[in-house]
């Protein structure tokens, strides 16, 4: 699609070269895995100030 | 956002941002750690058994080659599926006029690396692009044209290889300088010499990702997924 | 500054002498650092000065060690000197802290002169030990490594006893928390391999983890308390600021560390991770400057409205050295450090004056900056004045050095640009390549301009020096009179 998903090409085959096939990729699991964490402590700080 | 009342706005708590660090913090940490162990096996040395294995099969195994691979002649060249330059390493060639074995080979890359450090080289030179920006990147040094057969350096040494060329140079540099900018004598003896030209030949093995990119490129030979590394 | 030995107004805060103690050997250092620049920016001008003497390797050696160490030297002069203020406690172990004080100078010292004087040693392990580790920064040799640990885990009792007796604030908490991973960084430098591209991973992990993740949240712990201390902000905003900026510095900054794994040998991966996350580095940099800007128009907007005339700067040269690093920080790691740091430029950008345009402009602009802005408030309770303003010697020396950096920058930035188009995107960085991008007219016009510019920040120094030395002195009498 728009040439968005690579062939891996990369020497030695691994989870990190098998997420970075298509620009951003990457970078979108992990912000995804920063960003989530906060909305919940946003939430639960909320919850404690609501108290 | 959620400021109807001052008291209930998260955005201004501190206990909010501290714990938001936290977080962030902790978990750039744990995947940095977890990136760094899948780099480790990917930049290990690889071992005279993965190398053999990579020349009979022509394809690359290990990033950093074993020490071995001074054996071997390397070149640089362009490639299609990785999009860049990247070492390729060819037939079997003598080094100092013979072959090693591991051990020795080994042996001699570790006089190499202390050596380079000693004099240190990286106050005046980059080494993988890293270091001082006064004297040239010696990533690929070995595969410069300079000290190829029919270069410049073998003639001004009276040399017939071109590590034969390096160590000479090495051991007295501003004996054969070629720019107003000279290297100077770092009192490097003639085992040290073959140690450092071994390291440098070994360092030109390793996979940069592409660079230096089209290093010492003529456009022609570039085209045709060639460089004028050899 | 060296006078104040003899003042003693700290109102016996043994912390906060000690504290003066460490600021003068790094002014001292500072200076070191400057003449080692210029030896070796006359040295591309002219190659043949002190050609086999004195080399441009040894030059560079010790011009970039006097920088770490001197900047080592001010943070450790910092924190004795805020400690007490923060805890609100004088600083347990001062005996032991001052003993490590002379242990690491007397240490310093002998490196210093077997860098000058021996230079370089055998291929052997002896040398590694012995005479220098020939790696970028962290040369000195093993022996030093280890004598530098002990010292910090001295410096660290000392911090972390106090802090568990004293009151625990904010701004302390995270320095506690930072200083403990500087330190413990240190021990990734600290080892021999074969592997150059291993050897380059781990040098990494010193280098950038400590300029751009753990100095960079410890300067932010600086001007939190430097703008409590200066212009009375408020605690609990300077604090949350503070923790914002722990957020996304180290949110940035601890896998920023990919830029420079695009080309040592490690994997294609590290494109897109170090691409994206050093990109973000610049964002917690901007926001440290709005909110220095913020806080120093409030305090001022404030007092106004109260009524109370004049100026809420208690200490105008530290706050214009503050101000001066909130911008140049921005400046020059975020702005420089962007322009290279996406891999599809870095590619032809790495490891050329470019680096050292941004190596010159970040180290100041975010670290001599604030380190000297402590001096000047050291200087301030060293005479126990309350109100210091900017000298005449003041204002030439933050000008003729910022000028004179900021001058360096732009210079090497051009002659940078040359070699990349030139060198890299031409010719195809090989021996000759490098020497074809050297000899380019404009490239040799940028090298003399840095060097003129050397020139500048140097007289610069000697302003500052002169008063350090001067302006408490003055403080105090135009206080008594
Ligand atoms: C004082 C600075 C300095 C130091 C230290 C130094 N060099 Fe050099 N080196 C130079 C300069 C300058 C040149 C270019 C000489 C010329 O062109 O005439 C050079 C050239 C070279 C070359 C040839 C260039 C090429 O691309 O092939 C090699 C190889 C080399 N040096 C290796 C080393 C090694 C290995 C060390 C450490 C043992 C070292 N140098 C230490 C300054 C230095
Ligand atoms: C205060 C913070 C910073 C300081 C003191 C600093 C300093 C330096 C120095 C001295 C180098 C050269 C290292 C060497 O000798 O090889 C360097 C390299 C580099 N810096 Fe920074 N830096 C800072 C922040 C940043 C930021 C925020 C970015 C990116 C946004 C950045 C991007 C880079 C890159 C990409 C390189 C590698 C250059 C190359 O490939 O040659 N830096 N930095
Ligand atoms: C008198 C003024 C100065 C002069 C003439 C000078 C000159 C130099 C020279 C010639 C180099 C070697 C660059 C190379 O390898 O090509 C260098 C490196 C360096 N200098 Fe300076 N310098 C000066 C002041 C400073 C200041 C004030 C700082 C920081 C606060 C600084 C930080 C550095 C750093 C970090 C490097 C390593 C850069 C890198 O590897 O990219 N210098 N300097
Ligand atoms: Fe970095």
């Amino acid at each position: 699609m728009f040439g968005l998903i690579q062939p891996f090409t990369d020497v030695n085959h691994s989870f990190f070269g098998f997420l970075n096939q298509g620009p951003l990729t990457l970078t979108i699991f992990l912000h995804t895995v920063i960003v989530l964490p906060m909305i919940w402590i946003y939430f639960s700080e909320k919850k404690k100030l609501k108290k | 956002m959620a400021n109807e009342n001052e008291n209930l706005s998260v955005w201004t708590s501190i206990s909010f941002w501290r714990r938001s660090a936290a977080w962030v913090t902790g978990f750039a940490v744990i995947l940095l750690i977890w990136l760094t162990f899948d780099t480790m096996g990917q930049i290990s040395m690889g071992t005279d058994a993965d190398l053999q294995k990579a020349v009979a099969e022509g394809k690359e195994i290990n990033r950093v080659p074993a020490p071995t691979v001074i054996n071997y002649h390397i070149d640089y060249k362009m490639s299609k599926t990785r999009g860049h330059e990247v070492p390729v390493i060819g037939a079997k060639e003598p080094f100092f006029g013979k072959e090693w074995s591991p051990k020795e080979a080994a042996a001699l890359l570790h006089l190499g690396k202390l050596t380079v450090q000693a004099k240190n080289c990286m106050n005046c030179h980059t080494l993988l692009g890293n270091g001082a920006y006064y004297a040239p990147d010696l990533t690929k040094a070995w595969l410069d044209p300079a000290w190829q057969k029919g270069g410049p350096m073998q003639a001004m040494t009276n040399t017939g290889t071109t590590e034969e060329a390096m160590a000479k140079f090495l051991q007295n540099p501003s004996q054969y300088p070629t720019h107003a900018r000279m290297m100077p004598n770092l009192g490097i003896t003639a085992q040290e010499a073959k140690g450092v030209v071994a390291f440098l030949k070994h360092m030109s093995s390793i996979d940069t990702n592409g660079f230096p990119r089209n290093f010492s490129k003529t456009v022609e030979q570039f085209k045709t997924g060639g460089t004028n590394a050899h | 500054m060296l006078t104040s030995i003899k003042t003693n107004e700290f109102a016996g805060s043994e912390s906060k002498k000690l504290a003066m103690m460490y600021f003068r050997v790094a002014i001292i250092l500072f200076g070191a650092q400057l003449l080692m620049g210029l030896i070796a920016a006359i040295q591309f001008l002219a190659p043949n000065f002190l050609f086999e003497v004195f080399d441009f390797n040894v030059a560079r050696m010790v011009h970039i060690n006097a920088l770490v160490v001197w900047m080592l030297y001010a943070m450790i002069g910092s924190v004795y000197y805020l400690l007490p203020d923060e805890t609100g406690v004088e600083t347990v172990g001062i005996g032991l802290g001052k003993l490590a004080f002379w242990v690491l100078t007397a240490a310093v010292t002998v490196v210093v002169l077997v860098f000058i004087f021996i230079q370089v040693g055998p291929g052997k392990e002896s040398t590694i030990w012995l005479i220098n580790e020939g790696r970028e920064y962290i040369e000195a040799p093993r022996w030093a490594d280890i004598g530098i640990v002990v010292v910090v885990l001295i410096f660290y009792w000392n911090v972390f006893a106090t802090f568990m007796k004293g009151r625990k604030t904010g701004i302390l908490t995270v320095l506690v928390a930072d200083l403990l991973a500087l330190a413990g960084l240190y021990l990734a430098g600290m080892f021999f391999t074969d592997n150059i591209s291993m050897d380059q991973y781990w040098w990494w992990w010193v280098i950038h983890l400590w300029v751009e993740a753990t100095w960079e949240v410890f300067v932010g712990a600086l001007a939190a308390y430097g703008l409590v201390k200066i212009i009375n902000a408020k605690r609990e905003i300077v604090e949350m600021w503070l923790w914002i900026e722990v957020l996304m510095l180290f949110g940035s900054g601890i896998l920023g560390l990919g830029h420079h794994y695009f080309w040592i040998g490690t994997p294609e991966y590290w494109w897109e991770i170090g691409a994206l996350f050093s990109a973000l580095e610049p964002v917690p940099l901007v926001a440290m400057f709005v909110h220095v800007l913020y806080d120093w128009g409030k305090e001022q907007g404030m007092a106004k409205a109260e009524g109370k005339p004049g100026n809420v700067v208690k200490n105008g040269p530290a706050m214009a050295w503050i101000v001066t690093n909130a911008f140049g920080n921005f400046l020059g790691a975020g702005i420089w450090g962007f322009f290279h740091t996406l891999p599809q430029v870095n590619i032809y950008t790495h490891g050329t004056q470019f680096t050292a345009a941004h190596g010159h402009l970040a180290f100041f602009g975010a670290y001599a900056t604030i380190l000297v802005g402590m001096m000047y408030l050291g200087v301030q309770g060293a005479y126990g004045v309350e109100r210091m303003k900017s000298t005449f010697k003041s204002k030439m020396a933050i000008v003729l050095i910022t000028f004179g950096v900021v001058g360096m920058t732009i210079a090497l930035t051009i002659a940078g640009y040359e070699q990349v188009l030139v060198e890299r995107a031409e010719l195809g960085a090989g021996w000759d390549a490098f020497f074809v991008a050297q000899n380019l007219p404009w490239y040799v016009q940028a090298q003399i301009w840095r060097t003129i510019m050397g020139v500048i920040t140097f007289i610069g120094f000697v302003y500052l020096v002169w008063d350090l030395l001067t302006i408490g002195k003055e403080a105090k009498a135009a206080q008594a009179a």
